[in-house]
């Protein structure tokens, strides 16, 4: 039992040790999966962050104040609430950003609503997270609703003219990973796909831990399918992909949810005349036309020079062009605390097309942003390239999947 | 009359045993170390270090239900957050569509957990170590992939957000430190019932089972039904656990609610504890959990999976160095510690010995009839249309050689076997004639057996081996604790009885049989060859003993291959060889059969010595 | 019909993979008597290093068995010998608790060294898909059903001939006759918890022109491994083998005809009937309950 107390002591000094110097500057915390299976794209996303802070403390910090990013690292929304907790209570964050899992950002944006601390929600694409009316929550990117319509009507929009059909005589399967992720995006992808009169002949959940999708293939290819969607990590992507062309499963187009469909290692790893072709509904990747998003390149530069590797995935770049509109705000606000930055949040007006990302801000009551829409892009030549709203385009779309 | 003259005295009692329990180091030192639990944060005002607690009472109330049946029973359940989960989800579904407050949901979903209980439970606690581990996770498994795949019901992986209604009707709070008096409830309550079990029939039950199977149906224990008894408490327990971290989460998904990693997590809490103790889990979970939070703090900035390398190898460090658990390394010099403190190392007072079971009935009147039983095993025949009747009062001898059938007979008439054919019927305490269906039935019925091969409950003292056969008719402990001394003196196992049963020689361990069985207090007591591995003067105490037992009542049967011992003991001697009767008669007239001597020493012999 | 044929030949190319792993989990399991819970985390160490052989080295992973192969020999070895060991005597929980650590550590081992990107190495002869009749598989596929039969052979003939087999055979069956006999039963358990290690090793290289490697890769075998053996009757290594054809036909019928998302539910569904109805296997090669 002395244990017992000795272990509760310690925890206990050691949490209230690292609180005494505060205030020369301005501690924000930055929620994110660092370990675990989330941890790739939760790193990858947390250097857009990390980035802008970097560069708005190199022209001087915010208002003078030095800004201090404090790491959490959640796994599971267990820690994602505890983690949320010490940076409110331990490191006394004015706000946090985050969190690129949706699990997480729930739990955490809960936490931090009670605890009276703005949340910035930077990548979590789960629609409740604003949906709820949480006062302090906002988020600059677009949630899986957008995602979902912006994939069934690009079926509509640039699929079927594409291939001088009507939307309607496509028979379009829908097949995604069964976590949080796959099941919200498919179900808002029927929902829309219904509402447009679209002819989806198949649904089909699979684990994303799968090690064979065989069986979903061959399911899709009884059915003759002509355009998959899919929502998908980065595993199941590379098996999609190897196990489509192992079957000879040849749909004339695959229009993935991000996710998997972002990443370099996908390409690389599947082959690039493999995945030549993929259609992807993501947030801006690099290969954007730099008139529709300003800022885009030299983003690209710092990261290069910062780690050395071009961006693994365009999660940084939203999480950069969200923290700096946070920054901005935060910077305009006349305090730090949450009802000035909601104030000066909502003030926020910036037109589409003149943010990184192509998108513009506007928030509305709820702090969603409304000023923004995934784009469609296409792989083509081993790069990630824009083809769809056009002001955005660097490139122009092709049908089909794959080079052989 | 007397009601009224005794009520005020028992009251007085029961506070001074109250107030004495109170000034017990023991009871005290526990009370202080757990208020710890609710002071600190009180103290330090944190939210975070709120959070720390918060997490260390949900997890060492988790722990401490899953030692019920982790550690009492010792069926290593590696699913347990099935009843977590299903408590969690039960609570915000009825939140969610009823609008029912979780104060009330906590109830459905545990009543539910129960249910889910017994329906893993019955078919799995057949399976033995490892395989019912496994069989645990499947069910788990399937129980996370079910709730992903209905996702109209639950919510699916997107998860159910409970809605932020603040104050206590809705279990959601502003102010953190309400969710401490909370958990620190739940936790207080786990372990009260922790602490009630151990100390209860129940709790010595389940540690019998989970030593030795047989030796607990023999007294009269019902295996499946104790096991299936901490089960259904351990999954309500970990049920309203569930529910209440689900509003603490305000978030649940079923990656989450039925994790694996969080099932495992909470048994590896109670092993580094120590298992089956009560206060092993809670303190398994008080290490662990701060340091894992502030390892994830200090290692998991600098780098991606530092702290899950930090903490796995801290675990098998601790498997390797500390494999009994805090408690089982190094609670015995911890208690003697406190036992120094003021008002400890007091006795137990001895008790008066409650009235033995009165057997009545005429003797000599048939008491067990077995008829024609035939047992196979295979090819083998082992007991070959044998029929038996056993007179009551009198001390029947059955001998026979090696591998003729007398222990299989044994087995048979005392439910352990199921005979092939025949029947076997027992005079009930009504006098009717029944047929018991299992041995634990046989056993409260009145047939005690002992092992041939001995099965004590290795780690259990004497005198507590004794109490598992003596709480069959005493259901308190402290009546069963007065009724095995007494068998224990009448046995001479007395100056033993603190001793831990795996410590006694061949000797002892055959006496400690006999008087577990005794402690049932039976009509009809089968010994299974007891003086073997006996000294000359033990085995002359133990006859004097069978006589003496015999002159209270009780009717024996006796396996025994000491000759001379059987042969003066006995009223009647049965002879089988090969699964057959071979003879019955007075032992004066048994010896002197051609066909015994020729089973036992071969018919060359009988032949050369012209009998 | 045609799609039906195509399932069942994916199914047991699927189930050669699960067999090959099967096989080392059997020899541990039903041996030493251990519940390996970092059973899949000795294939996630195995492809790590066949990736590193093959592209800092150029070794194509096939050569990379034999130094892979050998790697988890001693690496399984030395867990037997340093952590499992040491608790034989102990409660059987705390071997369970002790491979859970293991588990834990690897794998945040390998996201500390490697982080989570995904490892793939390229071979295109592996990844040929061979036509017959309209069905197709992969060369790699086809290897590694020869593989598995191979290594189910050579153990047995291993098991059957050498003087080294039937004492692993003696003490499999009776520990304590085998101690009597002068068997040296701790070092059989070594000898055996590396060959069970290296059958992961043997795996690993033919996994990975097949499949990326990252850091919890091994999670999703392990338990399909542990139906398996269950399945197979526990000691038997043609249990295993027919087993892990079994789990890989019923996944690849299950995912088409049921859902893809409920074949775990299906085949976890199959190992709980089996348990409980059924404990010694399908073939009656081993005893559950006991």
């Amino acid at each position: 039992m002395k244990l017992l107390m000795k272990a509760a002591l310690a925890a206990g000094l050691a949490l209230s040790a690292s609180q005494a110097y505060a205030q020369q500057t301005v501690k924000v915390g930055a929620l994110y999966p660092f370990s675990g299976g989330l941890a790739l794209l939760g790193d990858e996303s947390f250097r857009g962050l990390e980035i802008a802070v970097e560069e708005r403390n190199a022209a001087g910090g915010l208002n003078g104040k030095k800004i201090e990013l404090v790491r959490g690292d959640a796994v599971d929304p267990n820690q994602a609430v505890g983690e949320a907790r010490r940076l409110t209570s331990v490191d006394k964050v004015s706000v946090i950003f985050g969190t690129y899992s949706s699990s997480l950002a729930l739990a955490a944006t809960q936490v931090a609503q009670l605890a009276g601390v703005p949340y910035f929600e930077l990548g979590a694409i789960s629609d409740p997270i604003t949906e709820r009316g949480l006062k302090y929550v906002f988020r600059t990117n677009p949630t899986s609703k957008d995602f979902a319509n912006r994939m069934v009507d690009s079926v509509i929009e640039a699929v079927a003219p594409a291939l001088n059909v009507q939307p309607k005589d496509l028979k379009i399967g829908i097949i995604h990973e069964d976590s949080l992720y796959g099941q919200t995006v498919s179900s808002f992808q029927q929902a829309r796909a219904k509402e447009k009169g679209l002819n989806v002949v198949e649904t089909l959940p699979y684990s994303a831990k799968s090690v064979d999708l065989t069986p979903v293939i061959l399911r899709l290819k009884s059915a003759n399918v002509d355009v998959v969607l899919q929502t998908s990590y980065q595993n199941d992507t590379v098996l999609f992909f190897r196990q489509m062309k192992d079957q000879g499963f040849k749909p004339k187009a695959v229009i993935g949810a991000g996710g998997g469909y972002s990443t370099r290692d996908t390409a690389q790893a599947v082959g690039n005349e493999n995945i030549e072709g993929a259609l992807n509904v993501d947030f801006p990747q690099y290969r954007t036309n730099p008139q529709a998003a300003p800022g885009i390149d030299e983003f690209v530069k710092k990261y290069q020079a910062k780690y050395g590797i071009p961006p693994r995935s365009g999660h940084s770049l939203t999480n950069y062009m969200g923290a700096n509109v946070f920054l901005d705000a935060m910077a305009a606000s006349k305090d730090l605390k949450a009802d000035s930055i909601r104030e000066a949040l909502l003030k926020v007006d910036i037109p589409m097309g003149k943010t990184a990302t192509g998108w513009g801000v506007k928030f509305d009551e709820k702090g969603q942003n409304t000023r923004v829409s995934p784009f469609l892009m296409q792989w083509q030549g081993g790069e990630l390239v824009t083809v769809f709203p056009p002001e955005a385009a660097v490139a122009k779309m092709k049908t089909g999947v794959g080079t052989n | 009359m007397t009601a009224k003259v005794i009520a005020p005295a028992e009251t007085s009692q029961r506070n001074a045993g109250l107030l004495s329990r109170l000034t017990n180091p023991r009871v005290y030192c526990a009370l202080i170390a757990l208020s710890m639990l609710l002071i600190v944060p009180v103290l330090i005002d944190s939210t975070f270090v709120v959070h720390v607690f918060v997490t260390i009472c949900i997890f060492g109330a988790l722990s401490t239900a899953w030692n019920i049946v982790g550690g009492y029973a010792g069926q290593l359940s590696l699913g347990h957050t099935v009843f977590y989960g299903i408590g969690a989800y039960t609570t915000a579904l009825l939140i969610q569509h009823v609008g029912l407050s979780p104060w009330l949901g906590m109830w459905a979903g545990a009543a539910l957990s129960v249910l889910v209980g017994i329906g893993i439970g019955y078919p799995c606690f057949r399976l033995r170590g490892p395989f019912f581990s496994l069989a645990t996770i499947a069910f788990l498994e399937v129980v996370r992939l079910l709730s992903i795949h209905f996702n109209g019901l639950t919510g699916g992986a997107a998860g159910l957000i409970v809605p932020l209604n603040l104050g206590w009707a809705w279990m959601i709070f502003e102010n953190k430190i309400n969710y401490l008096y909370i958990a620190f409830g739940l936790l207080l309550l786990t372990l009260i019932v922790s602490w009630a079990i151990r100390n209860s029939r129940l709790g010595f039950y389940l540690t019998a089972v989970r030593e030795r199977e047989d030796a607990a149906l023999a007294a009269g224990v019902n295996n499946t039904g104790v096991k299936l008894k901490a089960v259904m408490i351990s999954a309500a327990l970990t049920s309203l656990v569930g529910s209440f971290h689900a509003m603490y989460m305000t978030f649940l998904e079923p990656a989450t609610m039925f994790s694996l990693a969080t099932s495992i997590e909470i048994a590896m809490f109670a092993l580094i504890g120590g298992l089956g103790t009560v206060f092993g889990p809670l303190l398994g979970t008080v290490l662990v959990v701060p340091i894992a939070e502030l390892a994830r703090g200090w290692l998991g900035a600098s780098a991606n999976g530092l702290h899950g390398f930090v903490y796995g190898t801290v675990l098998i460090i601790i498997t390797l160095t500390l494999p009994a658990g805090l408690v089982g390394t190094f609670g015995p010099r911890f208690m003697k510690l406190v036992d120094r403190l003021p008002g400890g190392g007091r006795q137990r007072e001895d008790r008066v010995a409650p009235a033995l079971r009165q057997i009545t009935g005429e003797t000599g009147k048939p008491i067990l009839e077995a008829r024609n039983l035939v047992m196979k095993f295979g090819g083998l025949t082992a007991t070959d249309n044998v029929s038996i009747t056993l007179k009551r009062g009198e001390i029947l001898g059955i001998i026979g050689p090696n591998g003729a059938g007398k222990t299989t007979l044994f087995s048979q008439i005392s439910g352990f076997l199921k005979p092939t054919a025949g029947t076997i019927g027992i005079v009930g305490p009504d006098g009717a004639m029944t047929s018991p269906a299992s041995a634990d039935e046989f056993a409260r019925l009145g047939v005690g057996r002992t092992f041939q091969i001995v099965q004590p409950f290795g780690k259990l003292t004497v005198l507590e081996n004794i109490m598992v056969g003596a709480f069959m008719r005493h259901p308190k402990v402290e009546d069963a604790r007065a009724a095995a001394l007494r068998v224990a003196r009448l046995v001479g196992l007395e100056d033993i009885k603190d001793l831990e049963a795996r410590n006694l020689p061949i000797g002892g361990l055959k006496r400690l049989e006999v008087a577990r069985t005794l402690a049932t207090e039976p009509s009809i007591l089968l010994l299974d060859e007891v003086m073997a591995g006996q000294s000359q003067t033990d085995t002359q105490k133990m006859v004097n003993l069978i006589r003496a037992i015999r002159d209270t009542g009780v009717t024996v049967i006796a396996i025994e291959h000491n000759m001379q011992a059987i042969m003066s003991l006995s009223d009647r001697i049965v002879v089988i060889d090969s699964g057959r009767v071979i003879a019955e008669g007075n032992p004066q007239d048994v010896v002197k059969d051609r066909r015994v001597i020729e089973a036992y020493l071969g018919e060359d012999f009988v032949d050369a010595q012209g009998i | 019909m045609d799609v039906l044929i195509q399932l069942l030949l994916n199914g047991i190319l699927l189930g050669s993979m699960y067999a090959i792993i099967s096989v080392g989990l059997t020899l541990i399991f039903g041996i030493v008597r251990v519940v390996n819970f970092a059973h899949g985390e000795f294939l996630m160490i195995g492809m790590y290093a066949v990736y590193l052989l093959g592209a800092h080295l150029g070794l194509n992973p096939y050569v990379s068995i034999v130094p892979v192969v050998i790697l988890l020999f001693v690496f399984g070895a030395l867990v037997q010998r340093f952590v499992i060991q040491p608790l034989l005597g102990a409660d059987e929980h705390i071997q369970i608790f002790a491979t859970v650590g293991l588990s834990t550590a690897l794998v945040n081992l390998a996201l500390l060294v490697f982080g989570a990107d995904l490892y793939s190495l390229t071979v295109p002869s592996a990844r040929q898909a061979v036509s017959a009749g309209g069905y197709t598989m992969l060369v790699g596929q086809i290897i590694m059903f020869a593989c598995a039969v191979a290594l189910v052979a050579g153990l047995h003939f291993f098991m059957q001939t050498t003087a080294l087999g039937r004492a692993i055979r003696a003490t499999a069956q009776n520990r304590n006759a085998a101690l009597l006999m002068g068997v040296r039963v701790d070092r059989i358990y070594v000898i055996t918890f590396g060959l069970g290690a290296a059958c992961v090793g043997l795996a690993s290289a033919l996994l990975i022109p097949l499949y990326p490697v990252t850091p919890t890769i091994g999670t999703y075998f392990v338990l399909t491994a542990f139906v398996i053996v269950v399945l197979g009757g526990m000691r038997s290594i043609y249990g295993a083998f027919v087993g892990a054809l079994i789990i890989g036909i019923v996944d690849s019928l299950s995912g088409y005809y049921i859902a893809p998302d409920l074949k775990e539910v299906v085949y976890f569904a199959i190992f709980i009937l089996i348990l409980i109805f059924k404990p010694t296997g399908l073939f009656g090669f081993g005893r559950g309950t006991e």
